[in-house]
C-alpha cells in the first residue's frame, strides 16, 4: 500500500479531467434534455484544434489551449444548428446551412484538384455562414414539430460518425502525438515517493478554476438565469422575452468549449491523439453524468471525482482487466439505489 | 440481392475446392526440369491499411533482391519474376491475392504475407494447391504447423527472447522483474508467453503481472504499483504505439533509468524512438537482424538498399531480401521451376549466407539463426553489449 499516495494522484488528475468532459455533457442535457452522443467528437476535434495550432501555426500551447477551446465551442454550436436545431423548429436558413455543409464535406474529402477543392471548401463555408445568419434572423420556423425523444441521440451518432471521418481523412487513422518538449517532464515530487508532473499539475489548475468559473456563470450571471429558465420551461422563457436560441447556442459553445479543453489537456498529457479517442472518454463521461444525477453540474463534477479514482484503484489493487467492469458496476448500483443519481433531483429544480 | 451473394459464395466455394488440384496437376506436367525463361514468384505484403508501415520496405527489399539475382546470373538463363500483390492488411486481401498468383499467374511459391493473421487466413489455399509459401515477418504461433509447403525466415519470438533474457541477464544481473503486457491481443499475449517461460527457466523471480488493453492510453496505475515493487526490470509486451506511452509515463512516474525496459518483437521498430523522443533512451529488445551486423553481404545490402530507396531497411526488410535469396537457392538445388520440387530443396537448406547469418530450416520448417540484441541510444537501435 507504500503506492498509495501516488495511485490517489493519478485517479485524482485524471477525475479534474473527466469532471471537464462531463459538466459540459451534463449542462445541455440539463437545458434541453437531449443527451449529445457528438460530445466525444468535440472532444477530439479539440485536442485535434490545438494539435494544428501548434504544429501548423507554431503557436506555443498556452495561446493553443484557448484557441481549441474557442474553436469546439464554435464546433458545438455549428453542431446544435445542423442536428439538434431542426428537429425542434427547422428554417429555411437551416436548409441553406444544410446545402452549405454538404457542399463543405465534398470539397474536404471528395477527390477533387487543390484548386477546385479550396473553392468548394471556401464557398461551402460561405454558404453556412450565410445559412447561420438567415437561421438566427428568422423568426417564424417552416414548421415546428414534436420529434420522438431518441431523434437527437441518433442524429447526434450520425454527428460523431461525420466528425470522426473528417478527422480520419485529415490526420489519419494513426496516432498523432505533439511534438516532444512542449511541456516540461521533470516530475515534482509530493511526498519522497509520490511525483507529479507539470501538465498534471495545470490538468488539475485548469479543471477547477474552469468549474468555479462554470458555476459562477450558470449562478450569479444574467445568462445562468436565462439557461437555467430554459431549463425549467423553454415555452415560459419565450413568453418571458428569453431570445432562447442565442441562448442555447450560448450553452452549446460552454458544453463544446469544456469538451475541447478536456480533449486537449488530456491528448497533452498522454501525448496520444486519434480520431477515435472520444469513444472511450464519452462511456466514461456518460457514466459521470448519470452517476452525479442527470443535469447537476456539482453532481458531475464529484461523480468524475469518483469514478477517476476507482478506474485507477481497481486496477492497481484488484486487477487491470476488471477496470471498466468496477466503472459499470457503480452505474449499476446507482440506479439499482437511486435512479435520479447521487445528486439528481426533480426536473423543476434542475440545472 | 441476399440469394445473389449466395450464388456468387457458392461458385467462389467451388472454385477454392476443385480447381487448385486439377490445375496444379496440369501445371507440374507441363514444367520441365530445366531452368530457363521467367519464373514468376509471387510476394504478398502489407501496403495499404493498418499494416503499411511494414509492407513498403519489404516490397522495396524484395525487389531489390530479384534485381540482383537477375543481374548476377545465379539461376543461369532463368529469371525471377516478381509479382506483387497488396493484401490491404486484411485477411479478405490476404486471400484474393494468394487465389490471383496461383491461378492467374500460376507462381511457383509465394512471399508473405505480411501479417501473421492473414497468413492464418490465406495459407492454406497454397498448402491445397501445393505452392510453397515462405513467410518473411510473421512470428506469432501455428504458421509452419498449417501444412509442410509452409515456411518463415522470421524468427518467432519463442526462439528470440530467451537469447534476450539471458545477454540482458548477464550484463545487468537482475534477479526479480515486473511484467506488463497487452492481454488482448495474441501477438503481444505470446510474447508475454515467450518472455514468461523465458524468465521461469531461468529461475528469474517475476514479482508482479500487470496487463492493459489494445488503445488504452493511461498506464500509471500500473506502472505506480510496478514501481512500488522496486524491480531490478522491467519486461514489456506490448506494440510500438503502447510501448512508447509506457516508456515516457514510466520516466514521467520516476522509475529511474537505471531499471532498464526490455520490449518485445512490438519494440523492434524506429517508431519507438520517434514516438517516445527522450524516454525511449535504454529501451532493450531481441531482434532477428540489426543494421549493423557483419553478417554476410550484409553491409552491401544496405548500401544498395539505401543508393536505391534513399532510407535505410529495418528488419523487415532484412527478411525479405533473405527470403528471396533463400528462394532462389532452392530453385537453383532443386534445378527446376516445380513447385514441389522447390519446396523439397528449400526445407534442406542449412547454412545458407544469408544477411540475416547462416540460416538452416529445422525439422518443422521454422527458422535457424542467432538474434541480436539490441538498445536504443540517442535515437537509435544499437548492438547490446
Amino acid at each position: 500500500m507504500s503506492d498509495l499516495p501516488q495511485q490517489l494522484i493519478n485517479g485524482l488528475w485524471q477525475g479534474a479531467a473527466l469532471a471537464l468532459f462531463a459538466m459540459g455533457y451534463t449542462l445541455v442535457f440539463g437545458v434541453l434534455d437531449i443527451i449529445n452522443l457528438a460530445q466525444g467528437a468535440t472532444y477530439m476535434w479539440g485536442a485535434f484544434f490545438a494539435f494544428l495550432c501548434v504544429t501548423k501555426l507554431n503557436w506555443p500551447i498556452w495561446y493553443a489551449i484557448p484557441a481549441a477551446m474557442v474553436g469546439a465551442g464554435f464546433l458545438a454550436v455549428l453542431l446544435d444548428r445542423l442536428a439538434f436545431k431542426p428537429l425542434r423548429s427547422l428554417t429555411s436558413g437551416g436548409l441553406v446551412l444544410w446545402a452549405g455543409f454538404i457542399v463543405f464535406l465534398l470539397g474536404a474529402v471528395g477527390n477533387l484538384s487543390q484548386d477546385i477543392k479550396w473553392v468548394t471548401i471556401v464557398s461551402g463555408a460561405l454558404i453556412m455562414l450565410g445559412g447561420f445568419v438567415l437561421d438566427y434572423r428568422s423568426g417564424k420556423p417552416l414548421r415546428t414539430r414534436e420529434v420522438p425523444h431518441l431523434a437527437p441521440i441518433i442524429s447526434s451518432i450520425g454527428a460523431t460518425f461525420i466528425l470522426v471521418s473528417l478527422a480520419i481523412s485529415q490526420f489519419g487513422a494513426q496516432v498523432s502525438r505533439f511534438p516532444p518538449n512542449l511541456f516540461p517532464v521533470k516530475p515534482y515530487n509530493v511526498t519522497a515517493e509520490a511525483v507529479i508532473s507539470p501538465i498534471q499539475v495545470l490538468v488539475l489548475g485548469l479543471s477547477l478554476g474552469l468549474m468555479i468559473i462554470l458555476s459562477f456563470l450558470i449562478n450569479r450571471t444574467q445568462m445562468g438565469r436565462a439557461i437555467r429558465a430554459i431549463a425549467w420551461s423553454e415555452r415560459t422563457s419565450r413568453l418571458l422575452g428569453i431570445n432562447v436560441d442565442y441562448v442555447i447556442a450560448q450553452t452549446f459553445f460552454i458544453s463544446g468549449a469544456l469538451a475541447g479543453a478536456a480533449g486537449v489537456l488530456l491528448g497533452l498529457a498522454f501525448n496520444r491523439l486519434e480520431p477515435n479517442m472520444g469513444g472511450e472518454v464519452e462511456l466514461a463521461g456518460l457514466t459521470v453524468i448519470i452517476v452525479g444525477g442527470m443535469g447537476s453540474i456539482g453532481g458531475a463534477a464529484i461523480a468524475a471525482f469518483l469514478v477517476g479514482m476507482i478506474r485507477v484503484l481497481s486496477v492497481a489493487y484488484i486487477d487491470s482487466s476488471f477496470r471498466d467492469a468496477f466503472v459499470f458496476g457503480l452505474l449499476i448500483l446507482v440506479l439499482l439505489l437511486r435512479p435520479s443519481g447521487i445528486f439528481g433531483r426533480s426536473k423543476t429544480v434542475r440545472a | 440481392m441476399k440469394t445473389r451473394s449466395f450464388l456468387f459464395l457458392t461458385i467462389l466455394m467451388v472454385l477454392f475446392g476443385a480447381y487448385p488440384v486439377f490445375d496444379s496437376s496440369v501445371a507440374n506436367a507441363a514444367q520441365t526440369n530445366t531452368l530457363s525463361g521467367e519464373i514468376p514468384i509471387g510476394a504478398v505484403w502489407s501496403l495499404t491499411g493498418d499494416a503499411a508501415v511494414y509492407g513498403p520496405s519489404q516490397k522495396n527489399a524484395s525487389e531489390l533482391a530479384a534485381e540482383q539475382i537477375n543481374k548476377s546470373g545465379m539461376l543461369g538463363a532463368a529469371k525471377i519474376k516478381l509479382i506483387t500483390e497488396d493484401d490491404r492488411s486484411t485477411k479478405e486481401g490476404a486471400i484474393t491475392a494468394f487465389d490471383k498468383l496461383i491461378k492467374e499467374y500460376k507462381v511457383v511459391a509465394i512471399l508473405g504475407p505480411t501479417l501473421s493473421n492473414s497468413a492464418k487466413a490465406a495459407d492454406p489455399i497454397a498448402q491445397a494447391a501445393k505452392v510453397p509459401v515462405l513467410a518473411v515477418s510473421n512470428t506469432a504461433g501455428g504458421i509452419v504447423e498449417m501444412g509442410d509447403f509452409i515456411f518463415r525466415d522470421s524468427l518467432p519470438e519463442m526462439l528470440v527472447q530467451p537469447n534476450t533474457i539471458k545477454q540482458t541477464k548477464n550484463k545487468f544481473g537482475y534477479k526479480k522483474v515486473a511484467i506488463l503486457y497487452g492481454n488482448d491481443d495474441v501477438f503481444t499475449k505470446g510474447g508475454y508467453d515467450a518472455f514468461k517461460k523465458a524468465l521461469d527457466d531461468q529461475g528469474i523471480k517475476i514479482l508482479a503481472t500487470e496487463t492493459f488493453n489494445k488503445k488504452d492510453s493511461d498506464f500509471s496505475a500500473q506502472l505506480t504499483k510496478i514501481k512500488g515493487l522496486k524491480p531490478d526490470a522491467i519486461i514489456v509486451s506490448a506494440l510500438a504505439e503502447e510501448a512508447a506511452s509506457i516508456m515516457s509515463q514510466a520516466r514521467q512516474l520516476g522509475i529511474p533509468a537505471s531499471v532498464p525496459i526490455i520490449g518485445g518483437n512490438g519494440f523492434n521498430s524506429p517508431k519507438l524512438a520517434q514516438l517516445a523522443g527522450p524516454a525511449a533512451e535504454g529501451a532493450i529488445t531481441g531482434a532477428a537482424w540489426l543494421i549493423t551486423n557483419d553478417t554476410p553481404g550484409n553491409k552491401a545490402f544496405v548500401e544498395a538498399y539505401h543508393k536505391k530507396y534513399g532510407a535505410n531497411p529495418d528488419q523487415f526488410a532484412a527478411q525479405a531480401y533473405a527470403g528471396v535469396y533463400i528462394l532462389a537457392d532452392a530453385i537453383k538445388t532443386a534445378g527446376s521451376s516445380n513447385p514441389v520440387a522447390i519446396r523439397d530443396a528449400m526445407a534442406k537448406i542449412k547454412n545458407l549466407d544469408t544477411v540475416l547469418g547462416k540460416f538452416s530450416f529445422d525439422s518443422r520448417r521454422e527458422p535457424v539463426h542467432a538474434p541480436v540484441v539490441q538498445i536504443i541510444k540517442n535515437g537509435q537501435f544499437v548492438l547490446f553489449k
